[in-house]
């Protein structure tokens, strides 16, 4: 059997966990290819006009899966107790159907942490009798998807980079077929111990440090986001969301009198916050998108945050029209500000520029 | 202390009757108007939603009117309302406004943090059993206004005056907001139907709309269908088309859910509506957006010749449920229009979408059993 995974949306951040199910169950495991322009056009096609980017590049990848017995559409409700992952999530697949293929069918599970292991080992299970498996074996591959996703995760810290860890996955799939053991996790083995980000004094001090933060199905697709993080890369130490570890996401959290209950949001406000506040961090770019519920909140609690201690701050939306010209006189024009404040360290004139607010549509 | 609240269609009429009869000192926000929205417009997110953008100019407009302290109803997701109250307090905040927020949710899923967070509201005075009474007595209200709203829907398309039916609606909701007794409520209810009898008796040769009116299910998101300055009068209009129209959610509904904790039905129960979607949305998406599936299922079972959804720009729940309407349409053979409306919505646009999906429905039944398709979505000003 060979089940299609689109590479879009819950595939940036929960790819390798059922990578690592779906391999100790012996079934092979197909994503579609990167992000190109017809992926695109397929998606704006088939999804709703009304829905978010990532949304419709989900619908692209679907259709982009050939030659697959089924295309597997998680429900991802809750990927941890106490926080959801967006309406958008929950209403996958229903919402994803018109972009199916005819003939191609659908597999589904929940995936909700709110009601604990329990609850998700149950669902795998009735999940697990549709592929013609038995608990056991669903417990036995939930452990390794566990592990997968852990280990992946846990090496975020030392500056793995994504698409290169789920090459690494990918390998292991193919090499490994038999072998229930983890990949190897690329350059991020020997750092695996490491608690935050890459240690910044170590790098190159004369380059901007830049954050970006947002959504990982924006921030690591190149695509869509017209190559930012590349670009980025070029000129400056990027730090991103993924970087910054658990407990630093939690304790930047504290501020806030009522708790975000997206998973998304929590990380990217505890990880942003905690760029705000950190010295060595020139500036923040917050990656959105045109029409995303949840970052309409959080963008604008970040700004505060930003202003309030002086932290250049941009805001780029992103929608399937934004261009490339845009982007770049933007991001030039931002280093550039972030570059000059950091010659004059501790001028703040700045900050009157309101570079957050209007007009950061491209 | 003196207390002021967000605007939702009614529920002002409501809200004030709980704090009334608890003796809290209560500013309703002037109604919501193209002033309100500028002043919540200028203040909010570009891309939040429409509801939290009203929600602030109603703020700004009582502050004036000397409130000082906001009651707001709480949740906790998956879709933006959950997080209005906190949004709200920081927003006001850093534009200055001194004011007090108070989310009616138990907070961390704490209910004796609740109770703390009404007994600050209605302070010492009130017992625990009067507290209790008051808000059996606000639900009442709310049953009684849905009941009013329903005859209205009931009257537009058969009564010949569209003003007067407007007017005996207008009074009725103007008497049910002065009312303090339970007496009271019930003969203003009495009042509505025996006025609309009467127009009715006044009619000599009814039309052939009269006896069976087109009917039109509203279901969508619930601060727009409720609230009649954000659906472009949406109802109302439809009435004046001739149609008769019903809705997915009712207030007392929302009542029940909201203030009661689930712990009241409503005039109209919602519990029903997950299971008749369960075939086309099988799982909750947060806000009311399964709701609006199974309500679309439930009036194309019931025969209601068409259907319209309408929500806020970029409402997180509705578009999962308007990606899945199409399937709904196709099963049953039923006419779905959604419009979607935000700050830029003009009224002539929507007027010209009504009255082109009306006479779409009008057509004889035979014709429009082929070659049906979905009325397209209404296009937003702003983009
Ligand atoms: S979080 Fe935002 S971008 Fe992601 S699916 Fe939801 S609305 Fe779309
Ligand atoms: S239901 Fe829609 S419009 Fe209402 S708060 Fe939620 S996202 Fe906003």
């Amino acid at each position: 059997m060979k089940i299609g995974f689109p590479r879009a949306l819950f595939y940036f951040d929960y790819f390798p966990f059922w990578a690592g199910f779906f391999h100790r169950l012996n079934i092979e495991v197909v994503t579609s290819p990167a992000t190109h322009r017809q992926i695109m056009e397929q998606g704006l096609k088939k999804a709703s006009d009304e829905t978010c980017l990532p949304l419709k590049l989900l619908a692209g990848h679907i259709q982009a899966l050939k030659d697959v017995d089924a295309i597997f559409l998680p429900r991802m409700v809750s990927v941890e107790p106490d926080t959801y992952t967006c309406p958008k999530f929950l209403g996958i697949p229903e919402s994803l159907f018109p972009a199916v293929p005819s003939g191609i069918p659908v597999l589904t599970v929940v995936l909700n942490w709110r009601k604990g292991k329990r609850q998700v080992l149950k669902d795998l299970q009735v999940f697990g009798r549709q592929l013609g498996k038995n608990k056991a074996e669903i417990r036995k591959a939930f452990t390794l998807g566990q592990e997968w996703q852990k280990r992946y995760q846990d090496s975020m810290g030392a500056g793995w980079d994504f698409e290169e860890s789920i090459r690494e996955i990918e390998r292991a799939q193919k090499g490994l077929k038999d072998s229930a053991s983890p990949p190897e996790c690329g350059r991020g083995q020997g750092a695996r111990t490491s608690t935050s980000a890459v240690s910044l004094k170590e790098q190159n001090t004369d380059r901007l440090r830049i954050a970006l933060v947002g959504h990982s199905y924006l921030t690591q697709e190149s695509y869509a986001n017209l190559n930012l993080l590349g670009r980025l890369r070029e000129k400056t130490e990027v730090q991103l969301v993924q970087h910054v570890s658990q407990e630093d996401v939690e304790s930047h959290l504290l501020g806030l009198r009522k708790k975000l209950f997206w998973n998304h949001a929590k990380q990217i406000f505890g990880s942003g916050n905690k760029f705000v506040r950190d010295h060595e961090i020139d500036g923040i770019i917050y990656l959105s998108c045109f029409g995303c519920g949840t970052d309409s909140m959080v963008q604008e609690l970040l700004a505060w945050k930003a202003r309030e201690q002086h932290k250049p701050y941009m805001v780029v939306t992103l929608d399937e029209h934004s261009g490339e010209a845009g982007l770049v006189t933007r991001l030039e024009a931002f280093l550039d500000m972030v570059e000059r404040r950091r010659v004059h360290e501790g001028y703040v004139s700045t900050y009157g520029e309101r570079l957050d607010r209007d007009s950061n549509t491209l | 202390m003196k207390v002021t609240f967000p605007h939702m269609g009614n529920a002002w009429i409501v809200i004030q009757t709980l704090f009334e009869s608890l003796n809290v000192e209560v500013v309703v926000p002037p109604t919501n108007s193209k002033r309100t929205l500028n002043l919540g417009t200028r203040l909010s997110p570009e891309s939040a939603c429409l509801p939290l953008k009203l929600n602030l100019g109603n703020y700004i407009e009582a502050a004036d009117e000397g409130a000082d302290t906001i009651v707001i109803t709480g949740g906790i997701g998956p879709c933006r309302f959950g997080y209005y109250g906190e949004m709200e307090r920081q927003i006001l905040q850093s534009a200055g406004y001194n004011y007090d927020v108070v989310t009616l949710e138990p907070p961390n899923g704490s209910l004796l943090g609740l109770a703390k967070r009404i007994r600050y509201l209605a302070g010492t005075n009130n017992s625990w059993a009067q507290i209790i009474k008051a808000l059996r007595f606000a639900y009442l209200k709310s049953v009684a206004l849905d009941q009013v709203e329903d005859l209205i829907h009931a009257a537009r398309p058969r009564l010949p005056n569209s003003m007067e039916t407007e007017k005996i609606y207008e009074d009725a909701k103007k008497l049910l907001a002065q009312t303090m007794t339970v007496k009271g409520v019930q003969e203003t209810v009495r009042w509505v139907k025996e006025s609309i009898r009467e127009s009715q008796e006044k009619v000599d040769t009814p039309s052939e709309g009269f006896n069976k009116p087109l009917r039109i299910g509203i279901i969508g998101e619930i601060y727009t269908i409720l609230d009649p300055y954000t659906s472009l009068g949406l109802e109302e209009e439809l009435g004046r088309l001739g149609v008769e129209v019903d809705r997915s959610i009712y207030l007392s509904g929302w009542v029940g859910n909201h203030v009661f904790q689930g712990l009241a039905p409503g005039y109209r129960s919602i519990k029903s509506y997950p299971g008749h979607a369960k075939p086309f949305l099988p799982h909750f998406v947060g806000g009311h957006g399964q709701e609006t599936v199974g309500a679309a299922v439930k009036f194309a079972r019931e025969g209601f010749d068409g259907i319209i959804q309408i929500f806020p720009l970029s409402c997180m729940p509705e578009i999962v449920a308007a990606s899945v309407l199409p399937r709904v349409q196709e099963a049953y053979k039923v006419p779905i229009m959604t419009l979607i409306v935000d700050e830029h919505t003009g009224q002539a646009g929507m007027q010209t979408r009504l009255e082109a999906f009306v006479d779409l429905l009008e057509r004889p039944r035979l014709q429009r059993g082929i070659g049906q398709t979905r009325g397209e979505v209404f296009g937003v000003g702003g983009r």
